[in-house]
This record gives structure tokens, sequence and C-alpha cells, in this order.
């Protein structure tokens, strides 16, 4: 008995028997099956394209839609004045939440200072390989307040993500954080 | 051709053609269910050093940090550096993070590694690639619902959906409605 594998294509069934003896050699049929292997092709073409990287870079979320850039420094001498305003920043990409992805840190244009992005959960992932990376990141700039219990909260939260020891006497009180609430980015390239 | 034959041929069927995906699906759900706990698609491993104290002048220079990483015995050409503080160092690799104290010398590397085929399956499951992938997973979620329809109907009698499969389904749909009685 010869096995054959019946590919639901219609009628058509491959099978170990010498080609010579094969209906693949009719015109018609052999014609039907390039056919089948060029749709295949094609859509296999489409699967790659569609999810592979652009030139510039690997995008997250949303389309960029800002042309220039805001320097972070400038954003951080005066963060009260860009809160609510949808901003473009660019810099390297110095943290990456260790869990979710759910957030970044891109560092500034000035030494010692850097800028947290952040990205609702799920909706877009940043991985761990991005550290490094050149990054540009469209959002809107927010501010959060937060009360002393929901400071020493976060600080707890982070010193876990960090796998360091929780240390409490980091907060002394409510704290006002400003960030970029992320809806798209380009990382380049990355290896 | 009674329709019973033609539910078991259709459950047979999907069944054989979602069991990849739905292998991938079952890796991938358990792994990003304990995202709290861990990182389901990099693994990091840290590691301690020690060298001799930094050379002087600009910390991010490209020749203070090759002598660096050289000390270190890093092959790998650095991407970039960021100074968290002023006596803190980062150097970014392609293998992951290298944190040098500049006034102790003291080094903590991370290297960041992939968990190979478990990221693969969390890129699907998630929905990372999106565009065609997103039909792909409809499809595949429409599969699987049809594949619990017919599954109710495989068998007759008593071991059927009139009989034992009757209880044993109202036992799976109660699941989900007792815990969203208990949780909301």
């Amino acid at each position: 008995m010869i096995p054959s594998v019946n590919l639901g294509w219609g009628r058509t069934t491959f099978s170990a028997r010498p080609r010579s003896s094969h209906r693949l050699l009719e015109g018609e049929t052999v014609m039907s099956v390039n056919l089948r292997l060029s749709a295949l092709c094609g859509l296999v073409a489409m699967a790659v394209g569609c999810s592979s990287p652009e030139s510039s870079g690997v995008k997250y979320g949303e389309e960029l839609t800002l042309a220039e850039t805001t320097r972070i420094s400038q954003i951080l001498d005066d963060p009260e004045s860009y809160v609510g305003q949808r901003l473009l920043v660019e810099g390297t990409v110095v943290n990456v939440c260790e869990m979710r992805g759910c957030w970044l840190e891109l560092a500034s244009d000035r030494d010692f200072e850097k800028l947290r992005i952040k990205v609702d959960d799920g909706v877009i992932v940043f991985p761990m390989s991005a550290r490094g990376q050149k990054a540009r990141v469209e959002g809107v700039f927010e501010k959060l307040t937060l009360t002393e219990e929901e400071a020493l909260e976060q600080a707890r939260h982070q010193a876990e993500e960090h796998g360091t020891e929780f240390d409490p006497s980091v907060v002394s009180g409510p704290a006002t954080i400003y960030q970029l609430k992320g809806i798209g980015a380009l990382i380049e390239d990355q290896e | 051709m009674k329709w019973r034959r033609w539910n078991n041929i259709i459950h047979r069927d999907l069944g054989y053609l979602c069991a990849g995906l739905t292998i991938v699906y079952v890796v991938s759900g358990i792994a990003v269910n304990h995202v709290r706990d861990w990182n389901p698609n990099f693994r990091i491993e840290s590691a301690n050093a020690r060298i001799d104290p930094v050379p002087a002048g600009d910390p991010r220079s490209p020749t203070v940090i090759r002598e660096i990483l050289s000390r270190l015995g890093e092959s790998s050409e650095y991407r970039d550096s960021f100074r968290p503080d002023s006596g803190t160092l980062e150097i970014f690799t392609a293998n992951g993070l290298i944190s040098v104290d500049l006034t102790t010398g003291d080094v903590r590397l991370e290297r960041v590694k992939s968990r190979t085929l478990l990221r693969e399956a969390n890129f699907l499951h998630l929905n990372h690639a999106k565009k065609l992938w997103t039909y792909m997973a409809d499809l595949y979620a429409i599969a699987l619902g049809l594949l619990a329809i017919t599954g109710l109907f495989v068998l007759k009698g008593k071991k059927g959906i009139t009989g034992r499969g009757a209880w044993l389904t109202g036992m799976g749909l109660l699941v989900p409605v007792v815990f969203l009685w208990v949780y909301l």
C-alpha cells in the first residue's frame, strides 16, 4: 500500500508513487498545483512581510504622528508646562519593565536624567532586549499625584521588579510623578 | 449521511488541525498567567565582578568604555552608555547591561537571554504579530468554538449530552459563574 496524503485542495493527491505514473504530469493538474503553490507563496510572503520590522526600527502601538521631537531635558526643566501635551521624545532606552514590558525609561540628553514612558499593560509590550537602543516615543505627558501610601506601594512594586530589597525610607511623603503616557514607539533595529 | 457522523468528522479533523496551536496557547497561557512572578519572554542572569579603578576622564568616552569592557573580557561592541548618577556608569551591550560603580570598581553584569520557543509562543498567543496573524487567530478561535459545540454531540445515549454529558457540561459552565460571583 502506497501512503498518500490528501491536502483537501480539490482532487490532487500527493503520494509516494514514482512521478512517471502520477497524474501530476498531466498539464492541467500541474498548472493547478503551480497556481496553488503560487497562492501559498503569496500568503507566506504576506505573512512575513506584515510581521517583519521596518527598516528604520520596530514599531510598537500606534503610528508616530509628530515630526518634531522635544528634548527630554527641556521637558524636565519645566514639566508642569507640558502636562496634557502630546509630545515626541527621543533617547536611549535605559530600563524596561522586567515583568510585563509595560514601561521603559529613556535617557535624557543631559546626564543623570531619564523620562519614564508608561503604556497600557498588554497593549504595548517592550522587550528587555530594547535596552541600549535608540527609541522615539510619542504620547501624552501626564502628572501623577500619589499619596504617601500610594508612593510606598509604588516603591515596593519597583523594588520587586528590580529584585532589590524594599527600603521604605526612600519615600518621605506624598509624591508627584511626571511621565509620558506612551501611544506609539519606534525602537531602532534590535539584534 | 447522518448529522452525527458529520459532527464527528468535523470534531475529529478540527481536533487534528488545532492540536499544534492549542499546545502553543496552553504553554503560553500558563506562562503569561504568572507574569507577576517571572518574565515569560526573557531570563535575566546576574553576576558580580570587580575591576581596578576606572581610568580618569569622561566615563562615557569610547576609550574608557572599551577599557572597562576589555578588563571584563567582554568582546561584544557596546550599544550606548548612561550615567544614572555621578557614581555609576551603565554600559549597554547586545548581551545585556554592565553597571559599574566608578568609585569602587564593583561591577554588576546582567545578561538578558530570550526564552527560546516560549517567547515565540507568547508572541503568537498575545498577538504581537498583529495584521495577518489576527485573522489566523480569529479562525483558530472559531475552530475552538466549533470543537466545543461538536464535542457535545459526539456520543449519544447515557454518556452523551442527554446523560452524563449534560452534568459535566453544566459543571463546566458553573466554573466561570462561581468565580464571577466570588470576585465581583
